[in-house]
């Protein structure tokens, strides 16, 4: 199957610029279908990429707190490896929340839109859990629980907001349409009649 | 009185078929309506029901009636609704087709 143009006669899609057009090519790369391919795919990447960015956020924290210059390597190599995992979640779900509206149609809005709905819930619930155990363990006067700078709470807090709607997204996504013969045979009939006429 | 709460959210076309009669892509398609492609894919699948103004251009694409393309109950075949399900013409069957199109 040849790749998606943006070549759209409706909407605001006319008014799409140069970047638009390049981050929609980007977005619309054949090379991440295989990783997006079935469900069980889908849900591995996404494991994978909250895995990173825990990782990525906890070996940040360490690095601040503890001041240790060796964190610095594996830090960078977790960095490397989240963007990475970040691109494939992009690619995976046609840059749903990496495009501009206008780039999108009304089937990836309605998407986006239900992807926000149910991060919306889902991040608030998360944080109302993590507020619910701080609470708890002040009341009950637990001695164990680690004092928490409020900057950290307020930067794990945002990575959620973040990059829950990517990550609900990413599990939403449904199974590429199967490649039909008609793609094939279009642009040979397409290919044939050019030579025809030439 | 909640009566719209239980009406049908299936719509059934024949998208697929009469794009593979007219050997039309997918992105052949989506980039004539302004839609991606997998959106149409997912139309075809019946896992999204599109717009009355993308049905609309989907069917004037293909200068057929909406009604031809879309419809709240299932599609006979195209065999069954040309030449009857016996494989012979028969008038009744193609006027029923017509009156369940035109609803």
């Amino acid at each position: 199957m040849t790749q998606p143009t943006t070549e759209r006669a409706f909407g605001d899609a006319k008014k799409a610029t140069t970047y638009d057009r390049a981050v929609f090519r980007v977005m619309n790369d054949a090379a991440v279908r295989p990783a997006f391919a079935t469900a069980g795919r889908r849900r591995a990447v996404v494991g994978a990429h909250a895995a990173l960015t825990v990782a990525t956020l906890t070996c940040t924290s360490l690095l601040y707190v503890r001041d240790t210059a060796w964190l610095v390597a594996p830090l960078a190599v977790l960095l490397v490896l989240w963007v990475v995992a970040t691109g494939t979640l992009n690619g995976g779900t046609r840059g749903l929340l990496e495009l501009r509206t206008r780039m999108l149609d009304e089937r990836q809005r309605a998407d986006r839109d239900r992807a926000g709905a149910v991060a919306h819930r889902a991040a608030t619930a998360l944080l109302a859990a993590a507020a619910g155990v701080f609470v708890l363990a002040e009341a009950v006067g637990a001695d164990g629980l680690p004092g928490v700078p409020a900057v950290w709470v307020l930067v794990y807090a945002l990575a959620t907001v973040w990059l829950m709607p990517l990550w609900v997204a990413g599990l939403q996504a449904r199974d590429e349409p199967a490649d039909d013969f008609s793609d094939d045979f279009a642009d040979e009939f397409q290919d044939g009649a050019a030579d025809g006429a030439g | 009185m909640y009566n719209f709460l239980y009406m049908s959210e299936q719509v059934h076309n024949r998208l697929a078929v009469i794009r593979a009669e007219r050997s039309v892509s997918r992105k052949q398609l989506a980039e004539a309506v302004g839609a991606h492609y997998q959106t149409i894919g997912h139309i075809e699948r019946g896992q999204y029901n599109p717009s009355l103004d993308l049905a609309l251009r989907i069917a004037e694409y293909f200068e057929l009636p909406v009604e031809v393309l879309f419809a709240l109950r299932p599609f006979r075949p195209l065999s069954d609704e040309l030449y009857g399900p016996q494989g012979h013409g028969n008038a009744r069957d193609r006027q029923d087709s017509a009156d369940r199109g035109a609803r």
